[in-house]
């Protein structure tokens, strides 16, 4: 009789947890002390602890602190960024576990900034009331991990899982491939914690490892998606600074020399480091008329602003990054144009309080589902105005989904691994490196890239454009099973492009159902915000093979914050 | 259509001072280092892949990797 084990490589545990970066890793740790005795592995597609997004740049922690007005950033935050679509509860139980967090690091042995006399270094954050910052240095992940093997976790790296398994409605476990050596690896698992992060489709360097196959396996699976229409943030950055400076778009000014947040946000307040949708627009319009490009002219005094820290690596990577800029950009006699790349986001698995999904033994965390958790409401993760939340996000979820998935772990029984499911899996997933296909995974970054990126499709939305991306999406859709890997790295990418479009596609159904205009989401023939029609979450999922869309009513009478008070 | 560039250049790596210790491939998140088992060194195997994170390069305790990267960026434009 056939058997799974003949298919490829099989590895029983009772926690898997898929990705190795910050959220995963505390994932882990959290359901160890939960239940020490529970067998815990994460499995990572590059390198557990070095991998994701949160050591790059240099880790922003917003949080509240000792001396913040929680219900004054709770107002704020559902008034100005999440625009009503906040799970307001959620967002409570976010709040008031944040400063838990950052204790976590330090008892973690993660370096946090201090003043000289010791203390952490609490800094007011500039883009919400009520609201503090810190820095953390960014090897965060690598004594964390050192805990978590000490705690016993075990990990496999260099592993890409494409797809769960499930029998009935529940996931019992995932397969994937090693990305080196094109060995194929059938995991069984009582309880499987996504923790892949987000889907960024590779437009921003930093953030190029966020390829949503976290969201897509789940999709695909039977799990409901939610806040979908909310992943599309856009940023500025200077072309000489190379994709990494977020901050100052007061500072933009059009070819004429005019200050364009002056014409296009006049008295507005804060407005976070992400581009507000109607300077983003604005910029768009100005470059269509002649006035391009834009200029970002800060005064010669604005800097970050921010103390210097003892945080040696963060200072040891800025040091690095300086002189590459100075050796190998442009002059600074430059003026310093720049470009308004998306800053994808799309994170949309819905997920309960305890960051379970709609699909039993599955939970996803950090940015598989900041939006679908809607303790955001209305804005990309991380939040638009209040930035510092990724890492943040990452380890508080974790901290709820760990002992949550333990708890379950510990009364449930493993289930077998259908062979017919897990064969036709594997045929799937090595599909191509069939000989005759001949769409290179690059190819198909580019063609999705034009569908994504553009302002025209992904922030100034429209009935019409929404449907001329769905069309662009279809037909890149048709070109998807010739895609070609000459190898194992190549193999890994072409996964990486369906998780993409899947992301893609439930980015702009979402945002052709939703027809009204709501924090970043906006429709230029649906220009206002309509409360009486559009308190609801979008809710997708797959039935039957076609992409089903549904709404549910936030419940906004039962909390605190209302439209109108 | 404006198709981006690679976001690098050149990688270099000082083959004579590389101790082998693997800290390279393993800080690097785009699969762009790989590793040589027969003489204990590291591959360039996929620059394209590059983003200059300079992961690689700041924590190589021989400080024998260079990121050369290409500026200015070559970003998707969104107009």
């Amino acid at each position: 009789m056939a058997d799974t084990k003949d298919l490829g490589e099989v590895v029983a545990t009772d926690i898997l947890i898929i990705g190795g970066g910050i959220g995963g890793l505390v994932t882990a740790i959290k359901a160890k002390e939960e239940n020490p005795n529970a067998d815990v592995l994460i499995v990572e597609k590059q390198t557990t602890g070095w991998a994701g997004k949160a050591t790059k740049i240099g880790g922003i922690l917003a949080f509240l602190g000792p001396d913040n007005n929680a219900d004054k950033f709770m107002d704020f935050q559902v008034r100005n960024s999440g625009f009503y679509l906040n799970d307001q509860d959620l967002l409570s139980k976010y709040v008031q576990s944040s400063y838990r967090a950052i204790e976590n690091f330090n008892e973690w042995g993660a370096k946090l900034a201090r003043t000289p006399d010791e203390n952490l270094v609490i800094i007011p954050a500039f883009w919400a009331p009520e609201w503090s910052l810190t820095f953390i240095d960014i090897d965060l992940m690598l004594p964390i991990r050192t805990r978590a093997r000490k705690m016993g976790v075990k990990f496999m790296d260099k592993i890409h899982v494409v797809d769960l398994v499930k029998q009935a409605n529940k996931i019992t476990g995932a397969v994937g491939f090693d990305i080196i050596n094109g060995n194929f690896h059938i995991f069984k698992a009582k309880a499987t914690v996504l923790a892949n992060g987000s889907c960024g489709y590779k437009v921003r360097r930093f953030w190029i490892a966020g390829t949503g196959d976290g969201i897509a396996a789940a999709y695909r699976a039977g799990a409901e998606m939610r806040n979908a229409e909310y992943g599309n943030l856009y940023g500025h950055t200077v072309w000489q600074d190379t994709d990494s400076g977020m901050v100052g778009h007061q500072f933009l000014v059009n070819s004429l020399g005019e200050n364009l947040t002056q014409k296009y946000l006049p008295n507005t307040g804060p407005t976070g480091v992400f581009l507000p949708v109607q300077l983003a627009i604005g910029l768009e319009k100005e470059v269509a008329e002649g006035r391009g490009p834009i200029y970002f002219e800060p005064p010669p005094s604005t800097g970050p602003g921010f103390p210097p820290m003892d945080l040696p690596k963060l200072n040891d990577w800025q040091r690095c990054t300086a002189e590459k800029e100075s050796k190998y950009g442009l002059p600074p006699t430059v003026k310093r144009e720049i470009g308004v790349p998306l800053h994808g986001e799309t994170s949309c698995i819905k997920v309960d309080h305890e960051m379970r999904t709609s699909l039993e033994g599955l939970w996803a965390i950090g940015d598989t589902s900041y939006a679908g958790s809607a303790v955001a409401g209305a804005v990309a993760s991380p939040p638009g105005v209040t930035p510092g939340s990724g890492i943040m996000y990452a380890v508080i979820s974790a901290g709820w989904a760990g002992p949550s998935a333990a708890r379950y772990a510990k009364e449930a029984s493993t289930s077998d691994i259908d062979y017919a499911e897990t064969k036709n899996l594997e045929e799937e997933i090595f599909s191509p490196m069939q000989s005759g296909n001949n769409f290179l995974p690059g190819d198909a970054i580019n063609t999705l890239q034009e569908v994504t990126a553009p302002i025209k499709y992904n922030l100034r939305r429209s009935r019409e454009r929404l449907n001329e991306a769905l069309i662009r999406l279809e037909e890149l859709k048709v070109k998807i099973p010739h895609l070609k890997a000459k190898d194992y790295h190549y193999l890994s990418k072409c996964h990486e492009v369906k998780s993409m479009v899947l992301c893609a596609e439930l980015t702009f159904r979402a945002a052709l159902m939703r027809e009204e205009s709501r924090g970043s989401h906006f429709r230029e023939d649906y220009p206002k915000r309509i409360d009486e029609n559009w308190l609801k979450w979008i809710i997708l999922k797959q039935d039957g093979g076609r992409m089903k869309l549904a709404t549910q009513s936030v419940p906004i009478d039962k909390y605190e914050i209302k439209p109108n008070d | 259509m404006n198709e981006p560039r690679n976001w690098v250049n050149k990688i270099e790596i000082d083959m004579d001072a590389c101790k082998g210790c693997k800290t390279c491939m393993n800080a690097c998140f785009a699969d762009v280092i790989r590793w040589n088992d027969a003489d204990n060194k590291p591959v360039v195997a996929y620059p394209e892949d590059c983003v200059w994170c300079l992961a690689c390069e700041v924590a190589c305790p021989t400080q024998c990797i260079e990121v050369i990267p290409n500026i200015p960026a070559p970003l998707r434009s969104s107009y």
